[in-house]
């Protein structure tokens, strides 16, 4: 084992040399972080605000939707964001799916239920990418949470497009500049309008507005239950707390003794 | 344990000689034996906090086991479902999410106080005779840790979980002779599909629960040569001493909720430090993610693997910075335990830290550049500390002590 | 290791002058301790309770026209096997006759196995079609249905394989069989003669299928 174990130590010895070569260059600059934002979610005990969920929502369902999925979110879970049970019943049977094969072994379409997940509009991935230039629409169960900066970069996303391109821009047809995408260049038009959708409390449907709510409602899709488990932090946090002077003064009262039963010191 | 019980029957009866407790000790004396080892047991009454690790390491290990198995029922091993059902178990089972959080912030705890159990052993000494068994039995629990860890991180079946088995079977397929048949049965293919995740979700549940049974011989063997302490000297009577209960009992619970408090603020607030966000998308065997690395607690392995210029001699590398654990109650022969009284080797010590974590910077950062160069520097001192240092010191300090009394060496108690 | 004195009681000064102050204080930590790890089972409990699908509510629509007098069909509902049976009026005779009503345990449906609506001498919506979940009240095996031999005055039944338990064409238990009770019709309307939805009430009717005796 001993023996063994010099043979990497050796390998190292001898590579040394070989580090003075020059050190590749730097991989490519890093990509500057979008302007932050202040949301409600943020930080370790942020909470969703309900009614940009709600808002959200309609954003996501009247224009996300019609081409991207969210495969792993189920009507169900939309009781998170403060939907009744009619309401998310009502919203999924208004959605056709897929239903088992009639008596003839024919496909069949049937209303949605509450269990079913909100699908992509496409029958599959390759039909999504032919349809869509070359380049399925993500998925947004997560998307949130894959991209660094997740809500900070959605929403410079959402609202970073350039209608036309500034001047010296590379145009390439079926393509949009955003100052936010990878080589500024992306395949989805711009998807937010002014007053593209009517929110149902009466906010002004803005670029900006929309895209807040509508990058808190994927910040809540990758991570619905954040409200709940902030709230169950501060309780078990309270409980450990207790529990900890309780604890303290349990161990004093101990070792107490302890140091009167001998003079010889506790190295402690 | 280790001697004839008959003198514990009879020296012991007045707590267990009547009804059932009566009854049970005259066949299977688990309760006696509970008060000895875990009651009256005789502890050094001068350890400090880093001494608590052994409890909090027993206590995650057991939740460990308790969501993993509540985890498995609601997963499914297979490359279709794998990812969209930890998603599920995540989102729609009711209380999921928060088993699987403990989960992953245990996996990730346990490590973490692992190493600190390991440091502490390293420091005080804990490693020499007569604990030399003890040692080892760590190392293994060490190794048979990090191989749950890895397989239980391929489950969720995302970006992070393909890639990293994608490079971990092919760094198995570089060991020389045996390699691609090895490489072979561990994929059970000639892709990662269904056949290998089942086999990773088998090993994952099995090496669990042999983990639970090693950890048994491990404790064991303290309950056998007893715990060492700060100072490196064994307690030379019960004036050194202190019974189990209450004392220790009582600060192990103070340990143990400090440790469940940072377990809680990783979990409930800071989710994100632990997790790979890249793992939140679905394995794609077309795409490999931009910054590929393994979890934090295999940086300095990985850092030393990338700082060797060739194929299997960074996994050498990597392996032999563990196996040379192995032989740490052989390298050093100092009879002095304790790092304490030992200023050469509290220099190395912490020299050694120091480049451990370093190696998890080159890990991170990827041994280019500078990287390259401290990746080798450090994982220079790693070895030249256990295979030169400490075997040099470890004689000087012998033929000091001999020196100073030549007729009894005092550190053996 | 082998002093068998207990060390917390030799100075025994503490104690005496502080009488049952450690002791207290160690069992509310002890019983706080210990309120805390029951809590932490919540999330594993929670877990196991079973999820409610809401697919397994949906109604079944059967189309029945394809079957034949005297022929059987089973379809699946809420994971569960339903037998449909149309019975020949032969077989309808047979259902209401007395003496043959003497060897069934419970031949006037006073056990709640099916919705009121179906608590008649046929056991169904209407005479001709018997609609009976397939799962013997005994052990839950699923009943095979015996088609009547040719011979005379001879009838179908139902026989479960597990332990020989019988029942007539109107899911009614025999006597001398395990099975304590029929078999539970399901709730279901016929919108049409020749189909049957199951898993809905006809109108006006607030059935739970859950409140059954036994399945």
């Amino acid at each position: 084992m001993v023996r063994l174990s010099f043979t990497p130590a050796l390998a190292l010895l001898l590579s040394l040399p070989l580090t003075v070569r020059a050190a590749p260059p730097a991989t490519e600059p890093e990509k500057a972080a979008p302007p932050h934002q202040t949301w409600s979610f943020d930080g370790p005990l942020g909470q969703f605000d309900q009614k940009s969920l709600q808002r959200g929502f309609t954003v996501y369902s009247q224009v996300c939707s019609a081409c991207h999925g969210m495969r792993s979110v189920t009507y169900n879970d939309l009781s998170g964001i403060g939907l009744s049970r009619q309401a998310l019943t009502d919203l999924a049977h208004a959605k056709q799916v897929p239903g088992p094969p009639d008596s003839m072994g024919q496909p069949t379409m049937r209303p949605g239920l509450p269990d079913d997940h909100l699908r992509s509009p496409f029958p599959n991935e390759a039909a999504a990418a032919a349809m869509m230039g070359g380049v399925a629409p993500p998925d947004q169960s997560r998307l949130a949470a894959i991209h660094p900066h997740g809500a900070d970069w959605l929403y410079a996303f959402l609202t970073g497009y350039h209608m036309p391109p500034p001047p010296g821009a590379p145009v390439v047809p079926g393509k949009f500049y955003n100052d936010w995408a990878d080589g500024h260049l992306v395949g989805m038009p711009p998807p937010l309008m002014n007053g593209a959708v009517q929110f149902a409390d009466g906010t002004p449907a803005t670029v900006a507005q929309q895209a807040r709510d509508v990058t808190t409602f994927l910040v809540w899709a990758s991570d619905p239950h954040r409200t709940t488990r902030h709230r169950v932090g501060l309780y078990v946090f309270a409980y450990l707390s207790g529990l900890l002077v309780l604890a303290i003064a349990w161990k004093r009262k101990i070792w107490n003794r302890a140091k009167t039963r001998t003079t010889q010191d506790a190295d402690d | 344990m280790k001697h004839p019980e008959t003198q514990d029957h009879t020296s012991a009866p007045a707590a267990f000689s009547g009804g059932f407790a009566g009854w049970m000790e005259q066949r299977l004396p688990i309760f006696s034996a509970f008060r000895k080892e875990y009651v009256d047991f005789p502890m050094p009454r001068n350890l400090n906090w880093l001494w608590n690790f052994g409890a909090i390491l027993v206590v995650v290990l057991l939740l460990m086991l308790a969501t993993g198995t509540f985890l498995a029922m609601n997963y499914t091993p297979t490359s279709a479902e794998a990812f969209f059902s930890t998603e599920a178990i995540d989102r729609q089972l009711s209380g999921g999410w928060l088993l699987r959080g403990m989960h992953v912030t245990g996996a990730s705890l346990f490590l973490a106080a692992l190493y600190i159990h390991l440091f502490r052993g390293l420091y005080y000494g804990s490693y020499k005779a007569p604990r030399e068994l003890l040692w080892l039995s760590g190392l293994v629990l060490l190794v048979m840790v990090m191989g749950t860890a890895f397989a239980g991180y391929v489950l969720p079946w995302g970006q992070m979980s393909y890639w990293g088995a994608d490079v971990m079977t092919k760094a198995v397929g570089a060991i020389p002779v045996v390699g691609s048949a090895l490489e072979h049965v561990l994929t059970g293919g000639d892709h990662l599909g269904d056949v290998f995740l089942h086999r990773v979700f088998v090993l994952h549940f099995i090496m669990a629960f042999l983990v639970v049974g090693v950890v048994g011989l491990h404790v064991a063997c303290v309950h056998i040569t007893k715990s060492g302490n700060p100072l490196g000297r064994e307690p030379k009577g019960p004036q050194d001493t202190l019974p189990f209960h209450p004392y220790y009992t009582s600060k192990d619970l103070i340990g143990l909720i400090v440790f469940a408090m940072v377990f809680s603020a990783l979990l409930f607030f800071w989710p994100g430090l632990l997790t790979e966000p890249a793992n939140y998308a679905p394995a794609d065997p077309l795409h490999t993610p931009a910054d590929i690395e393994p979890e934090w607690y295999f940086l300095p392995f990985y850092g030393l693997l990338q700082s060797v210029p060739s194929k299997f001699g960074g996994l050498l590398a990597a392996a032999s910075a563990i196996l040379v654990l192995f032989a740490l109650p052989w390298l050093d022969q100092s009879p002095v335990r304790s790092a304490r009284f030992r200023p050469a080797c509290r220099l190395g010590l912490a020299g050694l830290v120091m480049a451990f974590i370093l190696l998890a910077a080159v890990g991170k950062h990827h041994a280019t550049g500078e990287w390259m160069l401290i990746g080798r520097l450090a994982g220079l001192y790693y070895f030249g500390f256990f295979l030169v240092l400490l075997p040099l010191v470890s004689r000087r300090e012998k033929a000091q002590l001999q020196a100073a009394s030549p007729t009894t060496s005092e550190g053996d108690a | 290791m082998t002093h068998p004195t207990d060390p917390t009681t030799a100075p025994g000064q503490d104690e005496s002058t502080v009488p049952g102050r450690r002791d207290f204080l160690g069992m509310v930590t002890t019983a706080g301790t210990v309120t805390g790890l029951a809590a932490c089972a919540i999330p594993f409990v929670e877990s196991l309770k079973p999820q409610d699908s809401a697919a397994a509510h949906q109604p079944v629509e059967v189309d029945l026209s394809k079957l034949a007098p005297g022929q059987q069909m089973t379809t699946v509902w809420q994971g569960k096997p339903v037998f449909i049976l149309r019975r020949t009026p032969e077989e309808l005779a047979r259902l209401q006759n007395a003496a043959l009503n003497e060897t069934l345990r419970d031949a006037q449906s006073e056990a709640l196995q099916q919705p009121p609506y179906a608590r008649n001498w046929h056991r169904s919506v209407v005479p001709e079609y018997g609609v009976y979940v397939g799962i013997c009240t005994h052990l839950g095996c699923v009943p095979a249905y015996m088609p009547p031999t040719p011979a005379p005055d001879q009838t179908g039944f139902y026989a479960c394989p597990c332990h020989g338990s019988h029942f007539d064409l109107a899911g009614r238990v025999l006597k001398g069989a395990p099975a304590p009770y029929n078999l539970p019709v399901p709730p279901y309307v016929m919108p049409t003669p020749t189909t049957l939805r199951l898993g809905e009430n006809p109108k006006g009717e607030t059935f739970d299928f859950s409140t059954i005796e036994q399945i």
